[in-house]
């Protein structure tokens, strides 16, 4: 489906996307790393348990550092040129989406979008922190747009209304279940044109959340891809706080996080989605789609609509298949006692999911932004697909020894234990800080222990199935 | 019938799912264990 448009993308050899092909040299089979990684969580929950008494991660440990560099990257100039350049790629992506060849490998705004933009400013979120912030096009043009109706209207612009408390991160849950469903989906997701028509709805719609509630306050929580980079961010050390750039723990910004209405649902999105793009491509999946898709065909739906309704349902699925194994989690903890409701701990938990969504992310998509994203070099060159050559690069080819198979798996299954080593401390802290009693508060992580697991054994059979 | 037609896929997935089912026995084991303990508890 158009998700899998790295497979067109690519090469045959990349059919599975972003997985990675011939790991014949493996020492051991792939699902003895799967009982490998669920020890691993098992060892570092009792180290947990042992060597790490004390809550350590909620309380704020930024402090600012770069005095000059913080003064400079945080001036407004500097602003402005970070929005320029946000908005000027927003505008070349648009323009190549409606107005170049509509060969998806040859314009640049698909490997832009689910490649560059997508995956790639995932990682340099969690390295460098919320760049995208910075960067954001809409908030870019919400900010500018302000400012010249301010001037205009000789003063200040009316106030915002007040963004409903109800409304939580529900329009970013939308918009982000709305990018998943273009990309993995619907089957013209890749093609070009309709990419453009995706762009400019979804702009459409920012601008008109922003000119309601602010640019600020719709950026915070509506946006969906300011939340998205901003979940990932809170990973990093680094965090700009007003005019000073700073350091902090790293995982630490995550406890902090407000977990208003639609947080865990955006993090169960967030971790569905990946799922269902890695399940999608196993045999298991081949098997079902074509008989839900005879199935809708026999109620009256077109072939082609009847497979996209398979794949919304697989979708819906996924997202609900990780969001009630986390309630499984959130109710077992429940039990251990406390006086927490479910929903008090769905919230004091939530956060710990992040670095497992990172995991699934850098674990799934590791192949396709190393091989992929070197095609940003020629399309950068010609970005309409119609023989241009504006940078010199335009004869340059993917050169996908990069990375070997054997060793991209070794690294996704590191990415995996990784992030689920961050999500098992993340918990372990918070529960600490929680509960009353350090017994309870180690008995209520064994569910989360469960999650845990249950996560990263998903992840590798995931990624185990692609190219089976 | 897509269950069964299926099984094998779900059978060799199982062997990679194993250590999330052991646990998850586990988990339910204790906390049985917990609650006829708390009965036992109230009772006396």
């Amino acid at each position: 489906m158009g998700g899998h448009l790295a497979a067109a993308l690519v090469s045959p050899a990349l059919a599975g996307a972003h997985g990675v092909v011939g790991r014949s040299d493996l020492p051991i089979p792939e699902w003895l790393f799967g009982w490998a990684a669920a020890a691993v969580l098992a060892v570092s929950f009792v180290a947990l348990a042992v060597l790490w008494p004390d809550p350590k991660l909620q309380e704020d440990s930024w402090r600012p550092k770069l005095a000059g560099l913080g003064r400079a990257l945080t001036s407004a100039p500097a602003q402005f040129v970070f929005g320029a350049v946000g908005v000027f790629l927003f505008f070349l992506t648009l323009y190549a989406a409606l107005f170049g060849v509509e060969t998806a490998t040859a314009n640049w705004a698909p490997t832009f979008v689910y490649v560059i933009f997508w995956v790639g400013l995932v990682a340099v979120s969690v390295v460098f922190g919320d760049v995208f912030r910075a960067l954001n096009p809409w908030r870019a043009i919400g900010r500018a747009v302000a400012w010249i109706a301010a001037r205009i209207a000789g003063g200040s612009l009316p106030d915002a209304l007040p963004y409903p408390e109800k409304l939580g991160r529900w329009p970013a849950v939308v918009g982000l279940a709305g990018f998943a469903w273009l990309e993995l989906v619907l089957s013209t997701g890749n093609d070009p044109r309709t990419l453009g028509i995706a762009i400019i709805v979804y702009s459409a719609a920012t601008f008109v959340g922003m000119a309601l509630y602010g640019v600020e306050a719709w950026t915070r929580h509506g946006e969906a891809f300011s939340v998205y980079f901003n979940l990932f961010s809170r990973i990093s050390p680094g965090e700009v706080r007003g005019r000073e750039i700073g350091f902090r723990r790293p995982l630490s910004g995550l406890p902090g996080l407000d977990v208003v209405p639609g947080t865990i649902a955006f993090i169960a999105v967030m971790i569905g989605s990946t799922t269902f793009d890695g399940a999608a491509e196993s045999p298991l999946w081949a098997d079902v789609a074509p008989e839900l898709s005879d199935f809708f065909q026999t109620i009256g739906f077109s072939p082609e609509r009847a497979l996209e309704l398979a794949f919304t349902l697989g979708l819906v699925l996924a997202i609900l298949l990780v969001r009630g194994f986390y309630e499984m989690g959130i109710r077992g903890a429940k039990s251990v006692g406390g006086g927490f409701t479910s929903k008090e701990l769905g919230r004091s938990f939530a956060h710990t999911l992040v670095p497992i969504a990172f995991a699934y992310v850098a674990a799934h998509y590791l192949t396709l932004l190393l091989y992929q994203g070197q095609a940003a070099w020629f399309l950068a060159s010609d970005p309409l697909g119609k023989g241009s050559d504006l940078l010199g690069t335009a004869d340059r080819a993917i050169d996908y020894g990069v990375i070997g198979a054997t060793n991209s798996w070794y690294f996704q299954v590191g990415f995996v234990v990784l992030g689920h080593v961050a999500g098992l401390i993340l918990a372990h802290d918070h529960a600490l800080a929680l509960y009353s009693k350090a017994r309870l508060a180690v008995r209520s992580q064994y569910w989360m222990l469960a999650v845990m697991v249950g996560f990263t054994t998903l992840a590798l059979w995931l990624l185990a199935q692609v190219n089976q | 019938m897509i269950l069964l037609a299926h099984a094998g896929h779900w059978l060799v997935s199982i062997a990679e799912f194993l250590p999330v089912l052991l646990f998850v026995a586990w988990l339910g084991w204790i906390t049985l264990r917990e609650k006829r303990r708390g009965r036992e508890a109230a009772e006396e």
